[in-house]
């Protein structure tokens, strides 16, 4: 009898950025899971320090300019790390600002540059097309979807996961998907490879000392990129106790054994929104696409100067940007108590 | 209402409106499709399921939202969840219509948001497909908004972000996409459109107001199809500019936006 095989009708020609090393990941767990119960409280200089390293891959949680963990951004673009690989489904002003600082070398694309409702910052989209254009950055192409998919694949410890878009799509090709008929039912499947990140930064609501975290609104790709990650780093707006984890087990999304590192930074998704807590900074967003117009980058590296490289923490970065009274329109805003 | 009383972001939100039936699942992109859904779900179709890709199902939306996975888009919603399980929606055939915006449409309702110009030499690299290939591949019925240039209803996209029937009747089957999906309705500024059944090509079927065949015509980059039945699409009403601009988005976010193209 011939040997029967599973038969690969398409692939794309996209590079994968992260090795897929599923039994690897299981030997990295089972130790790492053995300091579930050790405090991991530290600071976001140690941190990043820590656990993002030059040329590791990079996945950050959040969604657009949603829940993004700002601090830890700021922290890794001061501490100038270099050639970063990324995860870039639903990304936006996270990516914009390591794309801008040049931490980037290569990127799995799902949403890039775009700030929605906003638009697109012009310098940055610049940058973007030249570093593609000349190789300097590398780039696969995916939707939002089969990225979340990814990801999701990695935390189920298996290399792959079959999904049902991108076929007859250009982005495909330059994927590294490959397109198989199914051994079940003989119709078509794209099957994309997982991702075995170096490291997560994700901001949440709170967490305990223990990095058990609680998180509120859509979560995206949170549940995957948590739990996928050899490192996870957690920056929370509130450290609380475990006694009140316990109290509402249901709410936990994120065990502690995931977790290697907790940075409490309140307000350390600003500008972008922490859903039940405090809404975006549209003038501040406003005024940073506004910044990215100028065609000879001046004003964007202004506001870079003033806002990231000029400030030596979150703190002061906070009070940069209007302080308590600022960050007082901001809570009030999401809860619907004065107009946009 | 008269033409100048309304700017074309507010006449394709309320066009697009009219076409979307209560009780639909709909998934919803950024910009104007979160206009014409919500206010849809304030006149006629109060029962419908917005649903955005970041994890917010059926929000009562209290003001619009800025992003896809903003806290307005999980405001008052009955779930929230992660974006693997909107996107196993999507798959189970629950999605009945995604709603979707581009920079660049073909004939067969093939949508690029990703670049113009070479892919690895882009003229100008977009934010790429975001949820809308899954949207475009997975739901029942895809609804596009886009405005009505002759650079952006072309001959053939510069690259398909998002397959519409790809190069015609069958093509999507055989690609594997999911059978009996596909674009269903085209909005712009100046046409209604939908998708002929045998050649699944863009078909003309209705103009808006003050627009002739012929201003449609010449804005169009690809031989159109014309409906035998082609009709003039009524104006806005009083009542459903009211709403859109009173309730659905009354800080002007997005509708603003319209001002400056109309």
């Amino acid at each position: 009898m011939g040997k029967k095989v599973i038969e690969i009708l398409e692939e794309g020609s996209g590079e994968i950025f992260s090795k897929i090393t599923p039994n690897e990941f299981r030997e990295h767990m089972r130790e790492k899971v053995k300091n579930a119960w050790r405090d991991k409280r530290t600071d976001i200089k140690t941190a990043i320090r820590q656990f993002v390293h030059d040329g590791g891959y990079l996945t950050m949680g959040g969604v657009s300019f949603i829940r993004l963990s700002m601090a830890a951004v700021h922290e890794i673009i001061r501490q100038k790390k270099k050639n970063l690989n990324l995860a870039a489904g639903t990304r936006t002003y996270d990516f914009n600002l390591l794309l801008d600082a040049g931490c980037v070398k290569n990127i799995d694309c799902g949403y890039i540059t775009g700030m929605e409702i906003f638009g697109i910052p012009y310098v940055t989209r610049k940058r973007a097309e030249r570093m593609i254009t000349s190789g300097e950055m590398g780039i696969s192409e995916y939707d939002n979807a089969s990225m979340a998919f990814r990801h999701k694949a990695a935390a189920m410890g298996i290399p792959f996961l079959p999904i049902r878009n991108m076929m007859g799509a250009d982005g495909f090709k330059h994927s590294a998907a490959k397109k198989i008929r199914c051994p079940f039912t003989g119709e078509e499947l794209v099957l994309v490879p997982a991702i075995y990140a170096d490291v997560c930064i994700i901001h949440v609501h709170r967490c305990d000392i223990y990095g058990n975290s609680q998180i509120e609104g859509a979560l995206n790709e949170d549940l995957g990129k948590s739990k996928s990650a050899k490192r996870l780093v957690i920056t929370t707006e509130k450290i609380i106790d475990t006694e009140e984890i316990r109290l509402s087990p249901d709410r936990t999304l994120i065990p502690c054994f995931y977790v290697d590192a907790v940075v409490e930074v309140p307000h350390g998704a600003h500008p972008t929104n922490m859903p039940g807590m405090y809404y975006v900074d549209i003038d501040h967003m406003k005024g940073y696409i506004a910044s990215a117009r100028d065609p000879a980058g001046k004003d964007l590296e202004e506001y870079y100067q003033k806002y990231i490289y000029g400030t030596e923490n979150f703190s002061e970065y906070l009070k940069r940007i209007g302080g308590k009274k600022k960050l007082k329109y901001l809570e009030d805003l999401e809860h619907l108590r004065v107009r946009e | 209402m008269k033409k100048k009383d309304y700017n074309i972001f507010e006449l394709m939100a309320i066009v697009a409106a009219r076409e979307i039936e209560d009780r639909a699942i709909i998934y919803i992109g950024t910009g104007i499709p979160m206009l014409a859904a919500s206010l849809a779900q304030n006149m006629h179709a109060p029962n419908i399921v917005p649903v955005f890709e970041a994890g917010g199902i059926a929000p009562q939306m209290p003001t619009l939202p800025l992003s896809v996975g903003c806290s307005r888009t999980t405001y008052r919603a009955i779930r929230t969840c992660d974006m693997p399980e909107i996107f196993e929606m999507a798959q189970l055939g629950i999605a009945h219509y995604g709603f979707l915006g581009g920079a660049q449409v073909d004939q067969y309702g093939n949508l690029n948001s990703t670049v113009k110009g070479e892919y690895n030499a882009p003229k100008v690299r977009w934010p790429g497909s975001g949820g809308a290939n899954a949207f475009g591949s997975l739901c029942w019925r895809t609804m596009i908004i886009i405005n009505h240039e002759k650079r952006r209803l072309v001959e053939k996209v510069d690259f398909i972000t998002t397959p519409g029937y790809i190069d015609g009747p069958g093509a999507r089957e055989r690609e594997g996409l999911p059978p009996g999906t596909g674009p269903y309705r085209v909005f712009t500024d100046k046409a209604l459109l939908d998708f002929e059944e045998k050649t699944k090509r863009m078909r003309l079927i209705g103009l808006l107001p003050g627009v002739t065949l012929e201003d449609v015509i010449e804005n169009t980059g690809f031989e159109l199809l014309i409906s035998d039945t082609l009709k003039k699409v009524p104006p806005p009403t009083r009542e459903e500019l009211k709403v859109l601009r009173e309730k659905v988005d009354p800080h002007r976010i997005v509708l603003s936006r319209g001002d400056k193209e109309t």
